[in-house]
């Protein structure tokens, strides 16, 4: 807040009109510094900003002019009281605001005093690194001079010496041809002479160079000051700045295609802007680097910025550059940030539930791994609509959950893949009804002449007869006895599904074992329990295998929809005729793992899984 | 309508009574046992009356066939009443025993020397259910018929005869021709029940009438089994938990 704005503030005064008959003149000096002579004796509080004086409060007193009633003056008393409080609170607030300002003020005069002593500091190294130069060029330049100097004064007496021996050597001919002249010997005159004076000839003959043998001047080189003359500038000059900090990756920061990146300056570096670079990490990078991952670029002003346009769930490399009119900082270490994985798909057919628990499968929608995934559910509201109750179940470490859910009510689930960036999307949410027991059929084990309906709850025996070479046995399915398992969850307790089927087909519906003999009928083995309808032209013929053992028995209303009920924990498995609610019969068994619903067809025909349903009274033992 | 305890005996929690009464119907005293389940002291019991085959009397079916246990468990009071009437000098009452004393039928007689006193069918269906309703805490609404042997020809005829009248109903004869709410008949037959060898127990007859019919029933051929109350013991169990699905619901 502007001091100014403290100034020119008007702090609101009570309103005097029509309140009391004895109005105050305003004072002359107006700002909002108001006085009040008041005859009648009662005075409003007034408030003085901007005067030299604290802010001061001038009381009021509580004598009342008022000529009429007396049940006036409380009235008025009580009004007034009432309108004193916001301004007194508005006055409170003023005064927060200042002490506020006065610590803002603080902070910048310390934040002046930091930078100054900087600035100072930065300085003094600046000319000091000038002088340094300068005082070492001058003692090149001398150290220059001087043996500039010696070395014309050698070759100058070395002149000197040669002309000195010149000038011996012309002496001590001379003296010799003086010898010889005075000599009085005629005979050894002649037979000197001639070489002497050849050898004066050729003496003389000899040129002497009188030329110095070095200038007098000395060179006087340009000094190179280029350099010193570049610090010197550069006193003047912004230094680069120094590379900025790169800040980790920060949670939840990152979508699907985009990164959130951050960093800051070392220190209090003038930047124009910052250039950012980015290039995704492969996984094998191979050994020549032609084939190295592209490198981009993006230009901000601001210390963070949002890069956009990448890869889901992939490790990136960035690195960051500071640049002022000076020129381009180094650059910052090389952060590694990763964006969040693309949600998964959830397997509609590969899940299944019961009235405590669901096992959700989905996959994983990502090439590369993920680190987990969270699983969330959320209760419908009765109306259909999301209600507030959620949970998450974080951590899950494979694309499968299996989670505990309460009855009779109906969830919305949905998975997101979560790695170092964060969360991925929610997935599509499945719809499941925690209403009795339901599953899909366990396409992979179906006998080669099984087919089934659209929706995967309808299994056809068709009428052609299918060559064995046509039949595409795979590990999981069944060879010999038409059949197909169901995917029923794997948890303890009761359940119950139920079967229809049509007068003449002949099936076999029941439990099994996940490894059942696949090249054995249903209840010829010690792994399959089942109900089995045999029909002759005469009558309809009811077995419940087991082992290959059934007990001998006659139903003689034949049950088009038959309930199957599985009690773990009781060791049963029943069967009903549904629409009679009638008990047809119950094998008692330990089941030593879970098992799954088994159905097969005998011979052409079809036959209906129905799911989903609760459990009828009649079939709780 | 007075009855005189005979005999109590403390069983499975619950008591075992033997009551002997001046019969209307039959003209003779008449005793008959009765199962008061622990629920009965505190509470109104759905009844399943007991028929008994040839030449027992009301005693063969609570110390042999074991079921007092499965009634304490289910809640549920058994009446077994006897095969016939008793002392009543007829002459040549006693002179087979398929036939007279010991061999009620469970039918009204329509002949001399015997309609005077062989009314097993008005007995068993009327007179008995009045007396036990007015005498011990039954719910009216809820009871049920079995036998065995002759016992079950008698449950199936009167279930049959009384459309509404049994909740559930258990029989080992002829199913007539029947129209009424639905049934659901549980049997059991001892696969080496010399009657079933002699051919004088014919199950397939009635289940192909019945399947013709469509009358629910689950025929069971249990291996090994005669026709004894070791047989009866032996399943016993089923078959109360069976009415009780009916009774108790």
């Amino acid at each position: 807040m502007e001091l100014d704005d403290i100034r020119g503030g008007r702090l609101d005064v009570i309103s005097e009109e029509g309140e009391h008959q004895d109005i105050s003149r305003e004072s002359s000096t107006m700002e909002a510094c108001y006085v009040v002579p008041e005859p009648g004796g009662r005075t409003f509080q007034r408030f003085s900003v901007n005067t030299n004086e604290s802010l001061r409060f001038e009381p009021c007193e509580d004598s009342c002019p008022s000529p009429t009633a007396a049940e006036d003056d409380v009235f008025e008393k009580g009004e007034f009281e009432g309108e004193i409080i916001p301004v007194r609170n508005q006055l409170q607030g003023k005064v927060a605001e200042m002490e506020n300002f006065a610590g803002h003020l603080e902070e910048i005069f310390l934040t002046v005093e930091e930078n100054f002593g900087r600035q100072e500091q930065h300085l003094e190294q600046h000319y000091n690194d000038v002088l340094q130069t300068l005082s070492q060029r001058y003692d090149e330049r001398a150290t220059g001079l001087q043996e500039e100097k010696k070395s014309k004064l050698e070759s100058l007496y070395g002149q000197l010496l040669v002309c000195g021996q010149a000038l011996d050597a012309s002496k001590v001919l001379i003296e010799t041809a003086q010898e010889i002249y005075r000599c009085q010997d005629k005979r050894l005159f002649l037979k000197t002479v001639m070489p002497i004076i050849k050898r004066v000839e050729e003496f003389a003959k000899e040129d002497i160079d009188l030329t110095l043998a070095t200038s007098l001047e000395f060179s006087t080189p340009l000094a190179d000051l280029t350099d010193v003359k570049t610090m010197m500038d550069s006193i003047n000059i912004v230094p680069a700045p120094s590379a900025p900090v790169i800040n980790p990756q920060l949670p939840n920061s990152a979508t699907q295609t985009s990164l959130h990146v951050c960093w800051s300056l070392f220190s209090d570096d003038t930047v124009e802007y910052y250039e950012l670079y980015y290039r995704p990490v492969l996984e094998d990078t191979p050994a020549d680097s032609t084939c190295a991952p592209q490198e981009s670029k993006v230009k901000v002003k601001e210390t963070h910025c949002t890069v956009t346009d990448l890869l889901p769930n992939a490790q990136y490399e960035l690195w960051v550059t500071a640049t002022n009119t000076t020129g381009i900082s180094p650059a910052s270490e090389k952060a590694l940030y990763m964006t969040v994985p693309s949600p998964p798909v959830i397997k509609q057919r590969e899940c299944s539930s019961c009235p405590e628990a669901a096992l959700i499968r989905w996959e994983s929608g990502n090439t590369n791994p993920v680190d987990s995934y969270t699983v969330e559910l959320s209760e419908t509201g009765t109306v259909g609509t999301e209600s507030n109750i959620t949970e998450s179940i974080v951590a899950v470490p494979t694309c499968q959950c299996l989670i505990q859910l309460q009855a009779g009510r109906q969830y919305f689930i949905s998975v997101r893949a979560v790695n170092i960036g964060g969360p991925s999307e929610r997935s599509d949410a499945i719809t499941i009804s925690t209403t009795g027991t339901f599953f899909y059929l366990l396409e992979d084990t179906a006998h080669p002449c099984l087919s089934m309906s659209e929706d995967g709850f309808t299994i056809f025996y068709g009428d052609e007869e299918l060559p064995i070479t046509a039949m595409a046995f795979e590990d999981n399915t069944f060879t010999r006895c038409v059949a197909i398992l169901g995917d029923l969850i794997p948890v303890r307790g009761r359940h119950y599904w139920e079967v229809e089927v049509d007068e003449d087909t002949e099936f076999r519906v029941g439990v099994a074992y996940e490894d059942t003999e696949r090249d054995s009928y249903l209840g010829a083995n010690s792994s399959s329990w089942c109900m089995r309808h045999i029909r002759t032209p005469s009558r309809h013929k009811y077995e419940f295998l087991h082992n290959g053992w059934s007990p001998d028995l006659r139903i003689t209303v034949h049950p088009v929809r038959i309930g199957v009920a599985l009690d773990y924990d009781r060791g049963t498995l029943s069967f009903f005729n549904a629409h009679l609610e009638q008990h047809l019969h119950t094998f008692r068994c330990h089941f030593q793992s879970y098992v799954h619903p088994c159905f097969s067809l005998d011979n052409p025909g079809a036959l209906t899984v129905h799911n989903g349903i609760a459990a009828p009274d009649y079939t709780v033992t | 309508m007075a009855l005189t305890q005979v005999s109590s005996n403390k069983c499975a929690g619950g008591f075992q009574k033997v009551f002997e009464h001046d019969s209307t119907e039959l003209k003779c005293k008449m005793k008959f046992a009765v199962f008061l389940p622990p629920k009965a002291e505190t509470g109104k019991c759905p009844v399943f009356y007991w028929l008994s085959g040839l030449t027992c009397t009301e005693q063969n079916f609570i110390t042999k066939a074991g079921s007092q246990l499965a009634a304490a468990e289910h809640g549920i009071i058994i009446v077994a009443p006897d095969t016939s009437p008793r002392g009543c000098s007829i002459e040549g009452e006693d002179e087979t025993w398929d036939f007279g004393t010991g061999a009620g039928f469970y039918v009204d007689a329509t002949q001399d020397p015997w309609k005077t006193n062989y009314r097993m069918y008005s007995y068993v269906t009327e007179e008995l259910p009045k007396l036990i309703n007015s005498n011990f805490p039954t719910d009216p609404d809820r009871m049920s018929i079995s036998g065995h042997s002759m016992g079950g020809h008698g449950a199936l005829i009167c279930a049959l005869k009384n459309p509404g009248k049994y909740k559930a109903y258990d029989a080992t004869v002829l199913a007539g021709s029947y129209s009424g709410p639905q049934l659901d008949i549980l049997i059991d037959q001892g696969r080496d029940d010399q009657f079933l060898s002699a051919s004088q127990l014919l199950p397939d007859n009635l289940i192909s009438v019945c399947s013709e019919k469509k009358i629910p029933v689950v025929f069971r051929l249990q291996p090994g089994y005669d026709h004894s109350y070791f047989f009866i013991y032996s399943f016993m169990n089923d078959h109360i938990k069976h009415h009780a699905k009916y009774l108790n619901a």
